[in-house]
């Protein structure tokens, strides 16, 4: 197990570090940094000394030597537009993204797995049909739509809670449950549908044929079964929230988190601190995958240690 | 062979009676188990033999008043000691402490999941109602039972961890955990290697000897019955086509399935004999003809055959058949 996860994670620090890579490719050589956060009526000359005061004159390799030994300590270059370094404009925001996420990711399980439970134990009733109504409304909305029509309701109309910002626990309900919902239901389908399969094998017939209920055996025998699928699945969703949902989101609710300040440094023309977040969050991404494999392994032990 | 068995005198503890499963299909309902009748009596094997797709597994777990959906139990009677199994709270506590079944496929049986000692410890616990240090005492006694050595290791172990033969050994100790009176054995031996198939069935016929369990035997595999089974019923498209004792079944077949059937495959007790095929397919079940489902194969059919369906009639001490062309078979619903 040891040195499974140790594989594991020197695949996720190369994943990180290809990632990396990538942005560096994006920012230094599809685009220059010195143009983009100049007005367009800047002249050659102007140009030439922006990239004289970012370094941006000096060989490639330089600067990607730069940009990888920055990395390794988390020195992520200076944003243009807050002269301050990136990295801490960066890891100022992430807590609040971090409680987004997991606020969202604890509306998504808890809705998911007991309506996907449901939806099986009443396979083709009104509570099925009721669960894929549900899903197929939040798969269909857009995040940004759920999210202005619970403020409208839950905030500006019956005024239980913020409309924007992030105070306290209770102003993180509704943008967890905006970006919560539509994941909830993919998997909600997606656990009813493993269940219902699952009670047709052979193992869930026997144990039915011993005397234990429908509901007990979709608990302690199926889901289970269904558990590693369902733990991937969260993964991807996790995935999805990182890399879009939160900023979306985010930006609905001016909630101070790693999106929206993505979205400002763009619209700053900050290409350090936008190379900053997007690296940050990527490697949320990579971490996710890391933590999945490794509850997957947990749930079934005859998920390959290669 | 059995001597019980054979004395007729039995207690019935089984009586199935006109029990008719249908599936909807697009062209309509088509039953998988036609009015089926079977009793079981008390130390008693039978066997019921049929080929694939003739509704024997359909019939095994619509005994336990379980059907797959989209089926369903459209009629008649499964009784256990008198008391109804189809209603459900009978079902509850029929189900593994009275009748427990092994099933087909030993290899996806056990949930993949769970280690034996789990599986075992929550029969114990939740159906039996066993605790604290008895339940490992009776896991291990099962697993001696079944003759799994070293059962302390075996406990910890997952089924994919076992080889073929000892998963369905796992597989009857979980069924003997709550003390059955009856075990319903679907094709228990199928997929394993010769030499296994051999010692499960020389495992199940000692347990039911030793524990008094009386077993229903489903298997398409004639050499099992015959080694097995005290009395034998063929099942033809969801019908039971003949009932007999098993000596009487081999040596003098009535119904021309039951003939095919023995004649298809090779005796070691008689010399020099031909092997022959049943001529034809097996029905296609969404086609079922209004009279004798064998009709269309049949070597002695005869046109009052495809009118309606033969009723199993009893033709001797023992012995039922369901055809028109047996002695004191009535034939009925015919146009003349």
């Amino acid at each position: 197990m040891l040195r499974w996860l140790a594989k594991r994670i020197i695949a996720a620090a190369l994943v990180v570090f290809v990632v990396t890579t990538l942005v560096f490719v994006v920012t230094h050589i599809f685009t220059d940094p010195a143009t983009v956060s100049l007005p367009l009526e800047a002249t050659e000359e102007h140009r030439a000394n922006r990239r004289a005061v970012l370094g941006l004159d000096r060989p490639l390799s330089v600067q990607y030597w730069d940009f990888v030994s920055g990395l390794v300590v988390g020195d992520l270059g200076e944003s243009f537009w807050q002269s301050q370094p990136a990295s801490k404009l960066v890891f100022q925001r992430l807590p609040a993204t971090l409680k987004l996420v997991g606020g969202a990711t604890v509306v998504t399980v808890l809705l998911a797995a007991p309506m996907g439970m449901l939806a099986a134990w009443w396979e083709r009733r009104f509570a099925d049909h009721a669960v894929l109504g549900f899903s197929m409304v939040s798969i269909s909305a857009p995040p940004f739509w759920i999210g202005y029509l619970l403020i409208i309701v839950f905030a500006v109309q019956l005024g239980w809670v913020p409309t924007f910002g992030s105070s306290g626990f209770v102003s993180l309900i509704l943008p967890s449950v905006a970006i919560g919902l539509a994941s909830a239901g993919r998997l909600a389908q997606m656990t009813r549908r493993g269940i219902v399969e699952e009670l047709r094998k052979p193992y869930a017939v026997t144990a039915m044929s011993r005397g234990f209920s429908r509901s007990y055996t979709i608990v302690h025998h199926t889901f289970r079964n269904v558990a590693s699928g369902f733990v991937t699945m969260t993964g991807w969703e996790l995935t999805r929230m990182f890399t879009g949902y939160t900023v979306v989101i985010e930006v609905v609710f001016a909630w101070p988190g790693v999106g929206r300040l993505a979205i400002h440094a763009i619209e700053n023309r900050d290409l350090v601190l936008v190379q900053a977040a997007v690296v940050v969050l990527a490697t949320l991404v990579v971490v996710t995958n890391l933590l999945v494999d490794v509850a997957r392994r947990l749930i079934d032990p005859r998920v390959d240690l290669a | 062979m059995s001597t019980t068995g054979d004395n007729g005198r039995t207690e019935r503890l089984l009586e199935v009676k006109d029990l008719t499963v249908g599936f909807p299909t697009r062209d309509g309902t088509v039953l998988g188990v036609d009015g089926l009748t079977l009793n079981v009596g008390s130390h008693e094997r039978l066997g019921v033999v049929g080929e694939s797709g003739s509704g024997k597994s359909v019939m095994g777990l619509a005994i336990l008043g379980m059907v797959l959906p989209p089926g369903r139990i459209m009629g008649g009677s499964v009784r256990w000691k008198g008391e109804d199994v189809l209603d459900e709270a009978v079902a509850n506590r029929v189900r593994g402490r009275e009748i427990a079944m092994i099933f087909q496929d030993p290899m996806v049986s056990l949930n993949p999941l769970k280690t034996v000692g789990a599986q075992l410890r929550e029969l114990l616990q939740r159906r039996v109602g066993l605790q604290g240090p008895a339940v490992r005492t009776r896991s291990l006694e099962l697993l001696d039972m079944v003759g799994i050595a070293n059962a302390p290791e075996r406990l910890k172990a997952y089924a994919y961890e076992l080889s073929g033969g000892m998963r369905q050994r796992v597989m009857i100790a979980t069924a003997l955990a709550c003390e059955p009176t009856l075990l319903i054995a679907d094709e228990p031996t199928t997929g394993l290697d010769v030499t296994i198939q051999d010692q499960i069935l020389t495992l199940l016929r000692n347990l039911s000897t030793e524990l008094g369990v009386s077993v229903l035997m489903i298997t398409h595999d004639l050499g099992v019955v015959a080694q097995f089974c005290d009395r034998v019923q063929v099942m033809y498209a969801g019908r039971i086509v003949e009932r007999a004792p098993i000596a009487e079944m081999f040596a003098d077949p009535q119904h021309p399935y039951s003939l095919g059937l023995l004649k298809s495959v090779p005796r070691v007790d008689q010399a020099e004999t031909e092997l022959t095929g049943i001529p034809g397919e097996p029905l296609d079940r969404a086609r079922f003809p209004p009279g004798c489902a064998f009709e269309p194969r049949c070597v002695e059919a005869q046109d009052t055959c495809q009118v309606t369906p033969p009723p199993l009639v009893r033709i001797a001490e023992r012995r039922w058949v369901a055809c028109y062309n047996r002695p004191g078979a009535e034939r009925t619903g015919s146009d003349s």
